[in-house]
């Protein structure tokens, strides 16, 4: 049987595109839906904001960014988020690249056993460390500081690295600490080479999905902070917690909060597919 | 060569030390699940042996509800995730320029704090919301999503579907990409259709994957606590009360570090009884 449009082979074959397709749109779209609508919220004045039913069109205003901006209760926050997650990442990738870099490049006894602990401290619930660091840190007066904040974020941003930073560091040929060695080199050698040149962009994007974990982590700072080192998801979420709900302004805090991230995120995509799975598959 | 024996050992002494300092918290913690330390109460610490755990477990008490509850919320959550995320992975196999589009797409919500994602979704979920308006474009009645007892832990389970599919598709995709092309050829030539090819074929091959999701997205959502603390802190009536979220409120808010410490050593074996199937199925692999 053949038509104009060819086989109907081909026809079958092209209707199934046309509908796998329309099945990704739709996915597509409920996965985007709630960020397009909190962006329109966050353009909207209070009166179209609790406008039933909720308006599509509407003329859009700054106000809510102006807002947010001049409010302590949500700069605050955001400069302790800034302090907190860039001192966790600055300590973690201390610790975690000579961890990394000896999981991925050396043989010794323990080997797997010891990147399984690593590992597994992202798989305890956090209060069973937290709560009893609640009791801790109040006698040795780390609550509520950065210090204290900043060593318990390493529970997050330290596996991530090590796994992460070891996948990058397995893809350099083996053959180059075989050529640094004839060169009469140190394993020192091949470790700055390696670092500071080949596995370089592997490293950075490792630092910066760390980044993303750590920005978006909530509960450390839920337990362990109060008003003066709270960070930014906990800040956020004191907005609609008053009785007075601006929904605007809180929309405009959510963008803020977040759109740092997917610039970054977007510049780097192709190392984060590779972090967001790290410990779990090789990419 | 002696030093360079030492050397991955002097390399990895910072973490070890990090391992080790984690180790105090837990271990005092574990301790204090077997005592009836409770900071509103100031005296020290008396071992009561395993009185917190039987109270725990004791029938229609809110230990017992808040297990049940952890585990349907993981079993809810990791279900719907593991079809969805399969299906849509499916269709992410295919080659073309917009599929590279949709796959940048879709990773969006999974890079966003769960805080913030659960904010946006309670602000669409409310009585007025978004999303009851958009239900009576196609005559359907309005949910009370997060406020009725009936629908509130179906809808943070959708906020976590919605943050965390995003996990499984990359994860699958992965193992989808990892299939050598003339398998599926070869299935071809054999006339197998395009059902018989996913399930006898790509299912099995991707087993491995499976495994992973389900060991890494079934102790997170065992352990979920943000998106509920943020959606329902564990209500309307207890309807969305897991462990870690019940630990909070017994130990942090009442203080009660006994009965709490009980709750996060439950939940935590549950949590490292999944990641040593991981472990298993990871040396299974090597050997």
């Amino acid at each position: 049987m053949l038509g104009k449009g060819g086989t109907s082979a081909s026809r079958t074959k092209r209707r199934n595109g046309v509908l796998a397709n329309a099945a990704l749109l739709a996915y597509t779209a409920f996965a985007l839906f709630p960020l397009f609508w909190i962006f329109l919220m966050s353009l909207k004045v209070q009166r179209d904001v609790i406008a039933t039913p909720p308006k599509f069109f509407f003329t859009p205003t700054l106000a809510n960014y102006a807002e947010v901006l001049s409010r302590p209760d949500f700069l605050t926050p955001f400069k302790n988020s800034v302090i907190v997650t860039f001192g966790a990442l600055f300590l973690s990738a201390l610790i975690a690249l000579p961890a990394a870099y000896a999981l991925a490049r050396m043989e010794f006894r323990g080997k797997e056993d010891l990147a399984f602990a690593f590992l597994s401290l992202r798989f305890a619930p956090e209060l069973i460390i937290l709560l009893p660091l609640f009791v801790i840190y109040q006698s040795f007066g780390l609550y509520d500081t950065y210090i204290g904040l900043i060593l318990i974020y390493q529970l997050i941003t330290f596996p991530l690295m090590v796994w992460m930073m070891r996948s990058f560091l397995e893809d350099v040929p083996k053959e180059l600490e075989e050529a640094v060695q004839i060169d009469g080199g140190s394993w020192f050698t091949s470790f700055r080479m390696i670092i500071t040149r080949i596995a370089l962009p592997g490293l950075a994007a490792s630092c910066v999905l760390s980044f993303i974990y750590a920005w978006n982590h909530f509960v450390f700072a839920l337990v362990l902070a109060s008003q003066r080192t709270q960070v930014i998801t906990g800040g956020l979420l004191q907005f609609i917690s008053f009785e007075q709900i601006q929904w605007g302004s809180m929309a405009a805090g959510v963008m803020l909060a977040i759109v740092p991230e997917f610039i970054i995120a977007v510049f780097a995509l192709r190392y984060m597919i590779r972090g967001l799975t790290a410990g779990t598959v090789k990419g | 060569m002696n030093q360079s024996r030492r050397l991955p050992y002097l390399l990895l002494l910072p973490g070890i030390v990090l391992l080790l300092a984690v180790l105090y918290p837990f271990l005092s913690g574990v301790y204090w699940s077997f005592t009836d330390f409770d900071l509103t109460l100031g005296q020290n610490p008396a071992f009561n042996g395993l009185d917190n755990y039987v109270e725990a477990f004791r029938p229609s008490g809110e230990g017992l509800h808040s297990i049940l509850i952890t585990f349907a919320y993981a079993a809810l959550a990791v279900t719907a995730q593991l079809l969805l995320g399969f299906g849509v992975a499916l269709l992410l196999t295919r080659e073309g320029a917009h599929i590279k589009v949709f796959r940048a797409l879709i990773v969006l919500p999974l890079l966003m704090p769960p805080v913030v994602a659960t904010m946006m979704w309670r602000v669409m979920m409310t009585p007025d919301g978004v999303l009851n308006y958009m239900l009576s474009w196609v005559y359907l009645p309005p949910f009370d999503w997060l406020g009725s007892t009936s629908t509130a832990l179906f809808s943070v389970v959708l906020i976590d579907t919605w943050i965390y599919t995003p996990f499984v598709i990359l994860i699958l995709l992965a193992g989808m990409q990892s299939i050598p092309t003339e398998v599926h050829e070869a299935a071809r030539v054999d006339g197998a259709s395009y059902a018989r090819e996913v399930w006898n074929l790509m299912v099995p091959l991707l087993r491995p994957f499976f495994v992973i999701v389900i060991v890494f997205r079934g102790i997170d959502s065992l352990k979920m606590f943000d998106i509920i603390y943020t959606a329902t802190r564990g209500g309307p009536i207890d309807a969305t009360m897991n462990l870690h979220v019940q630990s909070y409120f017994t130990g942090i808010r009442a203080l009660d570090i006994g009965s709490s410490m009980t709750f996060l050593v439950v939940l935590w074996v549950l949590c490292y009884a999944l990641a040593f199937l991981l472990l298993r199925a990871r040396r299974g692999r090597l050997a």
